[in-house]
Formats: C-alpha cells, sequence, structure tokens
C-alpha cells in the first residue's frame, strides 16, 4: 500500500472507469469458467482424481456411522458374494454355438445348447431366431407325447349327431 | 210434455244400450274363463306326472351309472344302466364299442369294468362290473305310440344324474336317406353330450330303448328300442357271440298291395339259403319269423331279428294263394367276408370275433380297426 498514495489509486481508477471488456465477454463468462475448472482438474493425474472423487463419496455417504451396524455390512457384504458368483457363472454373450450337434431335420439346424460337458445330452429345437436355452430335462420326449396327450386333454363327452345307420337297402 | 217424454225414452234406450254391453262383457269373460274344477284337474294332472316322475326317477337312478373309459382319442364319458343284477350293463356302441379301461360310477364308487359283446350294427355295447347290482326292469317298445311319455336319465357333461321329460315322437326307419338297422324311436327329449347310452324308460319305470343319438341342437334324440339290445344279448348268452342272420333276397316296392303287403320279393340270391329255399322273384312278402311285413321298410326289423342258424319260417304271397317256407338263416355277409387292407378276405370262423368292428355298409362308413 506505501507504493500507492490515494491519488494515484484515485487516477487508475478514472483510468479503468472507461474500460470495457471484449464483446460476447459476460455471455461466454460461465462457459469460460467450466472450461478452465476442467483444464486445471485434467492437469493432475487420473488416480489422483478417482481418490479425490472416492474419498468425498465416502465422506459423504458418513461410513463411520455405517460400520456401527454390523447386521447391515453382513447383508451387504452376502448380496455382493451372491451377485459376483451370478456374473460369474453367467455365459458370454455370444458363446459357443455348437453346429455339430444332433439335429432332428434339416431345418432344424440351428440348435442351441448349453456349454460344458453335459451339453450332449441336451438340445432344444429352438427356432432359427432363438437363443435362450431351455433345459431339457424340462422337455417332453416325442415319444411320450401320446401319453401326456391324452392324460391332458379333458374327457369328450359322448353322444353322436347322427344315429348309426349302415343299411342302404332292404336285403334280409 | 212431449219433450219430456222424448227425453225419458233417450235416456231408457241410453240405459238399455249399456246394460246389453256390460251383460255382454261379463259373458264373453265367463265364457273364456276356465271353470275352477277344470283348471284344479289341470294342476292335478300336472301334479301327478310330476309326481310319476320322480318316482321314476329316485327308483331308477340307483340302476343307472356313469361310464369312464379311454380310447385312442382319449378319455370318454357316457352313461349306461344294469339290466341284471349280476352287473351287466346296456350302453351305446359310441361309448363302450371302441374303447378299453372302462370304469363305472357305481353307489358312490368306482368299479373297473370289462366289455361283453359290442354291435355296430345297433349302435350297442354290453359292458360288466364284478359286483352286485340293482337292474332296471324291461320293457316292450311295441307298447309305444307317438305320443307316449317318456324319462331319460343321463349323465350330461360333467353333471351329476339328470332326469329328462319327454314323448315319443315318431318311430323312424331312417334319417336324412340313410337306413337305419332296425327301427329307431324318435323321442322329443333334450338330451347332452355324456348321455349316450341313457336309458329311455316309460311310466312305469320300464326299459323300452337306449339313446343312441341327438338330433338337432339336441332338442330331440334317437333311441334304438331294447328289443335290439335283448336280441345282442340273446345271441351272446347263446352263442358266446352276435350272429346276425341272412336269407338272400332283396326287397323292393310292389306296384301294388297283397294281402296287405307292398314288399316284392325282386332278387333271390344264387347261394344258400335263399337259393334252394323255395322264395322266388315275383313273391310278396308277408310275414318273416315274428315280424309281419306291409312295407320294404319292414324287411329292416325283420332281418335285424335274424339270427345265423335260426330257422324261420317266411310267408309270402305268390299266384293268390299263401306259401310259408322254413328257412335256416345263414351268417350275415358282411360277417361271413371281411375285407382287409391288402385285399384278401377271412373266412367267418375267422372274422366272428371282429364282428363289433365291422360296419354292414362300406359305402358311407370311417374304417374301423378292431
Amino acid at each position: 500500500m506505501d507504493e500507492f498514495n490515494d491519488n494515484e489509486i484515485a487516477k487508475l481508477l478514472r483510468l479503468k472507469r472507461y474500460e470495457q471488456p471484449p464483446p460476447g465477454y459476460f455471455e461466454n463468462f460461465l462457459h469460460e469458467f467450466h472450461r478452465r475448472q476442467r483444464d486445471e482438474l485434467l492437469r493432475q493425474p487420473l488416480w489422483r482424481i478417482c481418490l479425490d472423487r472416492a474419498h468425498d463419496f465416502m465422506v459423504g455417504l458418513n461410513l463411520p456411522a455405517v460400520t456401527s451396524h454390523p447386521a447391515a455390512v453382513a447383508a451387504v457384504l452376502v448380496c455382493a458374494a451372491v451377485i459376483s458368483l451370478k456374473v460369474y457363472r453367467t455365459p458370454a454373450p455370444g458363446g459357443p454355438v455348437a453346429e455339430d450337434r444332433p439335429a432332428l431335420t434339416g431345418q432344424t439346424r440351428q440348435v442351441f445348447v448349453a456349454p460344458g460337458p453335459s451339453a450332449d445330452a441336451e438340445w432344444t429345437l429352438a427356432s432359427p431366431v432363438a437363443t435362450r436355452f431351455f433345459n431339457a430335462s424340462s422337455l417332453r420326449h416325442p415319444t411320450e407325447s401320446a401319453f401326456t396327450h391324452t392324460s391332458a386333454m379333458p374327457p369328450r363327452y359322448v353322444l353322436d349327431s347322427v344315429p348309426v345307420s349302415y343299411e342302404t337297402t332292404f336285403k334280409f | 210434455m212431449r219433450r219430456l217424454s222424448n227425453f225419458k225414452r233417450t235416456q231408457y234406450f241410453g240405459l238399455l244400450r249399456a246394460g246389453l254391453t256390460g251383460a255382454s262383457v261379463v259373458a264373453i269373460a265367463i265364457g273364456y274363463s276356465k271353470p275352477t274344477h277344470a283348471v284344479a284337474s289341470e294342476e292335478q294332472s300336472a301334479s301327478s306326472i310330476s309326481r310319476q316322475v320322480k318316482e321314476i326317477f329316485e327308483r331308477s337312478a340307483k340302476a343307472v351309472v356313469k361310464i369312464h373309459a379311454i380310447d385312442p382319442h382319449g378319455e370318454l364319458c357316457g352313461t349306461g344302466f344294469f339290466v341284471d343284477p349280476t352287473g351287466t350293463l346296456y350302453t351305446a356302441y359310441s361309448v363302450g364299442g371302441e374303447a378299453d379301461n372302462f370304469t363305472v360310477e357305481f353307489n358312490g364308487r368306482k368299479f373297473p369294468a370289462h366289455q361283453v359283446v359290442t354291435d355296430i350294427r345297433s349302435g350297442l355295447a354290453m359292458l360288466t362290473i364284478d359286483n352286485a347290482t340293482p337292474a332296471l326292469p324291461i320293457g316292450k317298445s311295441d307298447e309305444l305310440e307317438v305320443a307316449t311319455p317318456v324319462v331319460t336319465i343321463g349323465f350330461p357333461l360333467d353333471l351329476g344324474e339328470t332326469p329328462n321329460f319327454g314323448m315319443i315322437a315318431g318311430f323312424d326307419h331312417k334319417f336324412l336317406g340313410r337306413y337305419f338297422s332296425t327301427t329307431h324311436l324318435r323321442v322329443n327329449a333334450t338330451t347332452q353330450r355324456g348321455e349316450a347310452g341313457a336309458p329311455l324308460l316309460n311310466l312305469k319305470g320300464e326299459v323300452v330303448g337306449i339313446i343312441v343319438s341327438s338330433l338337432e341342437n339336441g332338442s330331440s334324440c334317437y333311441a334304438v328300442p331294447i328289443e335290439a339290445a335283448e336280441k345282442i344279448r340273446s345271441d351272446f348268452v347263446r352263442f358266446g357271440e352276435v350272429r346276425h342272420g341272412w336269407i338272400g333276397a332283396n326287397v323292393t316296392e310292389a306296384p301294388a298291395r297283397v294281402e296287405g303287403s307292398r314288399a316284392e320279393i325282386t332278387e333271390i340270391s344264387t347261394t344258400p339259403p335263399a337259393n334252394d329255399s323255395g322264395l322266388r322273384a315275383g313273391d310278396i312278402l308277408l310275414q318273416v319269423g315274428k315280424v309281419k311285413v306291409r312295407e320294404p321298410e319292414d324287411v329292416l326289423d325283420a332281418s335285424f331279428f335274424l339270427t345265423a342258424g335260426d330257422v324261420i319260417p317266411i310267408t309270402v304271397a305268390r299266384g293268390g294263394e299263401k306259401l310259408t317256407f322254413d328257412i335256416q338263416a345263414d351268417t350275415h355277409p358282411a360277417v361271413k367276408n371281411v375285407p382287409i387292407q391288402d385285399g384278401t378276405q377271412l373266412p367267418a370262423s375267422a372274422t366272428l370275433k371282429f364282428n363289433r368292428a365291422i360296419p354292414l355298409s362300406l359305402q358311407s362308413s370311417p374304417q374301423r380297426t378292431p
């Protein structure tokens, strides 16, 4: 403050009074501010950014309060374990198509089977657009269809609509 | 005074006219209204019929059963009824003819049943269960007349025992151009699916027929006379099988009635028993066994009740005199030679067991395999 006395300050202020920002400065001010902010952040390494964000997230969760509930923590861990197990067992999309599997007819060439050692015993007559695998154990064997058909059908209540008649001429 | 007199006369005629109109209305009303005793009589009559039907149902329902069976198309359900105390029951061929694994619901329990004999010519089947059973008395369909009241008891759909009341509407030889094997009773009683094989009862509670088919929307039905079922049963008792008889004569309508008959023999078979029976073409058929013949259609009944091996007296009119020939009936040709798929034919002795599966006319019947 010693370098400037009041008169100099007053003189500078008078000069600054007539200074104007360039055209569009105020319109682009917010956009420019964010851009510079991002540039400033990206100067840091990626691991640092992730660490900072994780730290902020954990602080926001108030982790010490959550860990005070062992049951909740245990439940979260079990869920995480189950989900991870499921994810591990799910076949990868676009899995192997066993084109050398036996098909019933030429029209059922696209037979989708599950991977694994039991795939030989499992087959399904999926349409060409079908991509889902149905467990063969739930399928009805073709030779059993007649029996299951009769047991599933409701009974027929019998009464002919016309009489039985086989005589055509007057012969005796 | 004159004016007063005119007024009185006008008033007098007005009153007279009003009185006559009122009297007419009263008279008409009395004329149209039924006497009290007539209304009471009608109510009493309706009550009497209702009581009779109820009594028949209560007495007969215990001998009517629901039949379950399995055929190549699945499970089927129909009706049947016991005719003797050893468990023999009658039903329709459509129920018991070509199925197996029979189960009979009787007295709140289920009993396995087995097929005794079936006859597609009459449309009937006979089953039996190994149990003592009630039985319906057998009546005479000959005593029925048009408008005779009848009762049926059946198991429609998956419902319980259901009585139905109707009347005999006719005695038909044919339906839509197709001749029956024997006269059928047309009954004006509503029927529903599941009632094939149901008994047709007269108001004495006796069986006079067996329901075999419905007609137009189930508003009426056809029943085979109980005598046809008794013929099947009689054949089975005598021979262990159904034996339809055959003489070998063709009959058509004669131009004129002779001795009350218009059934003229037009052709005699060249094979026994007709060829050496004494019958000739041109004879007017008067009687076959116990069946009197008046029209060519009567030959259907005469033919149906023939039994192979029986000696049948046949009476004809020839040259103004009546002649009677005793002829031993042969086995019906449709049973004797049965065409099979490869074109060869089986002899009668080998085909007797296929009797139930042989349509007598091969033109309109579906192919059936035993």
